[in-house]
């Protein structure tokens, strides 16, 4: 197999109308998390896991129904609490690894509110995904997160 | 008050040595701990490799000029988690450097081996991103230019 490796960086910037405190909540408590970072309505779903401390793992699953099974496994590097959350990441596609990522997640007061700002660096491999199709996930997730916050 | 930076490098070196060879210097907690581990101006205080996807490798190092460099005795540590291996072909592996139990960088490193004539072009990329304390891109670069040429030194003398 002729095996290859996109290297790229991406960054995503969001304001939210919820406090640093309330959005960091999102991404450090599991029953939160679960409800905002997942795959489309339709898809099948795995149970979210998430052990919030550096060091711990978090993992999901899912995809069409009878389609392909998209895996994503984290690891926890780096947590200031409100303010800082850094994760690296693989994702795999059935049983072919696809990418291996470094995600920066910081969380500034912006106003009454906050300022997102997602970091992304990555290694796509062996030509099975992009950073722009990454990207584009990544911001429906970020979408999702908006709406989980206003409820 | 965190302060983030990020930023990507880019190392190629040709080694007169089989992609098998130069991979195993990699995978070889022996060899490894050859150049990559030891080094002068340091003291080891521990290192261990457990080299499968998923494993982790970890070192703690004194750097003997921690008074005059930082004003206080000096511990390196660095911490390691394999994400892939691909024998003789591709490396990647996720790690964190700290100063005194103070983390200040996490990086993604991916190492290509491709045979090139009788030798191996060697490609190594690194992601990181820096905070409080860190080194920042261009010493880091300089450290993994040193590494690298390191092995070239190891792979030359174990032939």
């Amino acid at each position: 197999m002729q095996r290859s490796v996109s290297h790229a960086t991406f960054v995503i910037e969001r304001a939210y109308k919820a406090t640093p405190a309330k959005v960091f909540a999102a991404f450090a408590d599991p029953k939160s998390k679960a409800q905002w970072f997942v795959g489309p309505d339709n898809w099948e779903k795995s149970d979210h896991k998430l052990d919030f401390r550096v060091g711990g793992k978090e993992s999901v699953s899912g995809g069409p129904p009878g389609g392909v099974v998209h895996y994503y496994n984290a690891t926890i590097w780096d947590i200031v609490e409100g303010e800082r959350i850094i994760t690296s990441y693989e994702m795999h596609l059935n049983k072919t690894r696809i990418s291996v990522s470094v995600g920066t997640t910081e969380i500034k007061s912006s106003g009454a509110g906050s300022k997102l700002i997602y970091t992304e660096q990555g290694a796509f491999l062996d030509g099975y995904d992009d950073a722009g199709e990454r990207e584009r996930g990544t911001q429906e997730l970020f979408n999702q997160l908006e709406r989980h916050l206003a409820r | 008050m965190t302060n983030t930076n990020h930023g990507t490098f880019f190392i190629e070196r040709r080694y007169d040595a089989s992609p098998q060879r130069v991979f195993a210097a990699w995978s070889d907690a022996d060899s490894k701990r050859a150049w990559h581990v030891e080094g002068k101006g340091w003291e080891l205080h521990s290192y261990e490799l457990d080299f499968r996807e998923g494993g982790r490798e970890s070192g703690s190092f004194r750097f003997l000029d921690g008074v005059k460099v930082f004003g206080e005795e000096t511990t390196f540590s660095n911490e390691t988690i394999y994400d892939e291996i691909i024998p003789n072909e591709r490396l990647i592996f996720t790690y964190s450097m700290s100063r005194n139990g103070k983390r200040f960088s996490v990086s993604l490193a991916t190492v290509e081996f491709k045979g090139d004539g009788a030798g191996t072009r060697l490609m190594f990329t690194e992601h990181a991103a820096f905070f409080e304390g860190a080194d920042g891109l261009q010493m880091r670069e300089q450290g993994w230019q040193e590494l690298l040429g390191k092995l070239d030194a190891f792979l030359a003398k174990s032939a």
